[in-house]
């Protein structure tokens, strides 16, 4: 007679390799165990799909339904699932979709779309936030440096996103997409900023100079070395746009500030 | 209405939480008596979510229904996923916390689905030892759900009821008995619904779901995404003529209707519960 774990381990090797007969073996009733594994294994695929179709549903809509699931099956056998709680499943993804050869934009796509997963639930901000008061007061800038909150992310791009992204996110909200409110073009668009803030999660497109001045307040530089970088990136003109950058949203609500002795 | 953090469920019904009707509920908090929702949704560290369910915890009472726990599975128990449960439940402090008679991973390999035991001497001294230490660590009894099945496992011995009910008797758990379950594994099996029902301890009756299920070709499939049908309504009047009444949720959680449709459900299953005269334990 078999022990509970030999059986359970027969079963789930027999659904996870697709080796019907196996788990069939393991369930040794006088039924129809084959239907019984073919239609468990129909479940817990589908159950992955749709974990996957929620977690990536401006990817989904883009490829469309049929090559969606055919993604997320082929994702399933070489990433399977290493938690009982699906929060992680499908991190992997953008990863699955690079090995597949897939066009940059799904790759980006999706990387964008993890993003906005983890942002989702991610810690909220404990430090100061930045203020227009903070940055006035900033004495000595060399002693204030930037920390990224938990709840944002900086994203390269190898190739220009935050277009795409933002029209098929007002065509999933509802009422297709209106032209009218399409965002300015970014020129040399390098980067993402993925933050969650007021509730909500924001996704800006950043140009080149933009990332490059985020990428160094992530990387905890001080305010006085990114005051320095910003001189040298951004024409004297405009001068004003680093502060304008800090006091919006979402910069504002992706960084607080650590002033160190 | 507000809810204080010791506020009992009542024996009416209530409605699962789902993120689909955060927004409605918010601004316009449906008449039900109480709402459930699975923990797992609310392990993050921070978020909108977190939020959300602290201002409807405020106004309803709470029961959290687990997925992820794989009760019955024969690895160690997952301490991370437990102390992750616990650490909700020390925060929102739900009247009851529920998981399956199921078990979904081993061996490291996790299919995420709720899949049955075998009804073996050998299978409930196993949950028995799962449910006491878990219990153990919650510091408070857990109910547990009996679950549909698709498959039958060569060598059970015991009836899925009296394995229930002795489960009961040695850990002190209630049961989360839920009736379209039920119904479903006594379609797809031949079985007697009234036989399971027989064997559960009415004492031990903590909540009773409700659910729909779909038809995929010779097996009714509980995907919870439909009304409850008439046949489950059926074996709920008898329930609660058996079992008295009890807090009893309407579960829906794919192909989600509006709200409305869910409180109406909750109506009809009150209209039941009202024109219950047996008393409550």
């Amino acid at each position: 007679m078999w022990r509970l774990r030999e059986m359970q381990e027969a079963f789930a090797e027999g659904i996870t390799t697709g080796n019907h007969q196996a788990a069939a073996d393991a369930i040794r009733s006088d039924g129809s165990p084959l239907r019984s594994v073919a239609l468990y294994r129909r479940l817990i695929r589908t159950n992955y799909t749709q974990v996957l179709r929620v977690t990536y549903p401006l990817l989904a809509k883009l490829v469309g339904e049929q090559f969606f699931r055919v993604c997320a099956r082929g994702y399933h056998a070489r990433y399977p699932s290493t938690s009982g709680d699906l929060f992680a499943y499908g991190r992997a993804f953008p990863q699955w979709l690079l090995e597949l050869d897939g066009p940059r934009l799904l790759v980006q796509l999706a990387r964008v779309e993890w993003a906005c997963h983890e942002v989702h639930q991610a810690d909220d901000v404990r430090g100061p936030v930045v203020e227009q008061s903070d940055v006035e007061a900033w004495a000595d800038p060399s002693s204030v440096r930037f920390r990224m909150n938990p709840a944002a992310r900086l994203l390269a791009c190898a190739v220009p996103i935050y277009h795409v992204w933002h029209a098929l996110q007002a065509d999933t909200a509802g009422g297709g997409y209106d032209e009218g409110a399409e965002p300015s073009p970014i020129p040399d668009e390098t980067g993402l900023l993925v933050a969650r803030a007021t509730g909500t999660i924001q996704v800006t497109g950043l140009s080149p100079e933009q990332f490059l001045l985020l990428h160094a307040m992530r990387d905890g530089k001080t305010v006085a070395q990114v005051e320095r970088m910003a001189a040298e990136l951004i024409p004297a003109d405009q001068g004003a746009s680093l502060l304008a950058m800090l006091l919006d949203e979402p910069t504002r609500s992706a960084f607080s500030l650590e002033v160190t002795p | 209405m507000s809810c204080s953090s010791s506020s009992p469920i009542p024996a009416q019904a209530g409605i699962g939480l789902r993120s689909h009707h955060f927004l409605e509920i918010l601004e316009a908090p449906p008449p039900v008596a109480w709402m459930e929702t699975h923990p797992e949704n609310y392990f993050g560290e921070g978020g909108a979510s977190l939020r959300i369910l602290e201002r409807i915890r405020s106004q309803y009472p709470l029961s959290f229904h687990g997925v992820g726990l794989s009760l019955g599975s024969t690895d160690p128990l997952d301490r991370t996923h437990l102390a992750k449960l616990k650490s909700v439940i020390d925060r929102y402090e739900p009247a009851f916390v529920s998981e399956h008679l199921s078990w979904s991973s081993v061996g490291g390999r996790f299919l995420n689905e709720l899949l049955p035991l075998p009804y073996t001497e050998e299978s409930l001294d196993h949950i028995c030892t799962r449910i006491d230490d878990v219990q153990t660590v919650l510091q408070r009894p857990i109910l547990i759900e009996n679950v549909t099945r698709y498959l039958t496992w060569g060598g059970s011995t015991i009836p899925e009821g009296a394995f229930m009910a002795e489960a009961v008797r040695r850990t002190g758990c209630g049961i989360l008995l839920d009736l379209n379950n039920v119904y479903v594994n006594a379609v797809n099996f031949h079985l007697d619904p009234f036989e399971f029902l027989d064997e559960i301890p009415s004492e031990a009756v903590g909540e009773i779901h409700l659910a729909g299920f779909d038809r995929f070709g010779r097996w009714v499939i509980d995907t919870h995404g439909e009304a409850v049908s008439q046949e489950v309504w059926g074996l709920y009047r008898w329930a609660i003529h058996r079992f008295g009444s009890r807090p009893t949720l309407i579960e829906w959680d794919t192909n989600m209707p509006p709200l409305s449709v869910l409180v109406d459900q909750a109506k009809q299953a009150d209209a039941i519960l009202g024109g219950c005269c047996v008393a409550t334990p």
